[in-house]
């Protein structure tokens, strides 16, 4: 079976089990008693911030690592990875604002970690651009690895702006150093939704490292 | 006791968005990856 079927395969399954998460999400998680029904946003904006923060800092290891060993492989994990993290980072960035608007009374504020998830957005946007714009492989390939490294230092930042700064955001009740402080059917739909965005996170860049081989593949053949 | 919010519309909102985009995403790929 070809990687981009083997993708395919993941992501269908991954689709097939966000259903479920739904289900379990709606109908058999309680709502929480101050925020209400819009507090189970958090299942899937929680997982779905983990990965386009997560996709961010693998796109920045692999540049690391593309920089010593020159290994076309990295390149393409790391172009796939910033892809699919852009498609995260786009849902965090709609179902916070959705979540905000009943509980902070506004879509939208300027406080620290609101503004760098944006700013992760749009590193994720300039580095796509930035590989579109750059005919020559191997020059695409380093200029990619640089941004992709500078994206990777924004995610501690991003993680602990929580802490560092007076924010409107939460801090985290499950990725912090003392146990979760959340009931336990509630944490079991939060890590059973993780899991299928981990799911998804990997199909999706199976499927896009598998289109960028190909692409490689269709150039080779054009300039020979 | 205060009563529970009514704001289950954002919350079908959020799950709406989120299923578009992930099934919008994988479509795209499938598309892209299937082109002989």
């Amino acid at each position: 079976m070809s990687l981009a079927r083997k993708g395919r395969l993941i992501t269908l399954i991954g689709l097939g089990l966000l259903a479920l998460v739904y289900v379990r999400a709606l109908a058999f998680t309680p709502v929480e008693r101050l925020q209400g029904p819009a507090q189970k946003i958090y299942y899937l904006h929680v997982p779905a911030a983990i990965w386009a923060e997560m996709a961010m800092f693998l796109v920045g290891l692999a540049g690391i690592f593309y920089l010593f060993l020159k290994d076309p492989r990295l390149d393409r994990f790391a172009e796939a990875s910033a892809e699919a993290g852009t498609v995260f980072a786009s849902i965090v960035l709609t179902t916070g604002p959705i979540w905000g608007k009943p509980i902070w009374g506004t879509w939208w504020t300027w406080d620290a970690r609101l503004t760098s998830t944006l700013f992760l957005f749009f590193l994720y946007i300039g580095y796509l651009l930035l590989r579109g714009a750059i005919d020559d492989a191997s020059l695409r390939a380093r200029y990619a690895a640089v941004l992709g490294i500078c994206g990777m230092c924004l995610v501690p930042f991003i993680h602990l702006s929580v802490y560092l700064f007076r924010t409107l955001h939460p801090q985290p009740i499950v990725l912090k150093p003392s146990a979760p402080s959340l009931p336990g059917s509630m944490l079991v739909t939060l890590l059973v939704s993780f899991g299928v965005f981990t799911l998804l996170y990997v199909g999706f860049v199976m499927q896009r490292y598998a289109l960028a081989l190909e692409r490689e593949e269709q150039e080779r053949s054009a300039h020979a | 006791m205060p009563d529970v919010p009514h704001n289950g519309g954002y919350m079908v909102a959020a799950y709406i968005v989120t299923a578009v985009i992930l099934l919008g995403y994988a479509i795209s790929l499938y598309r892209r990856t299937g082109k002989p």
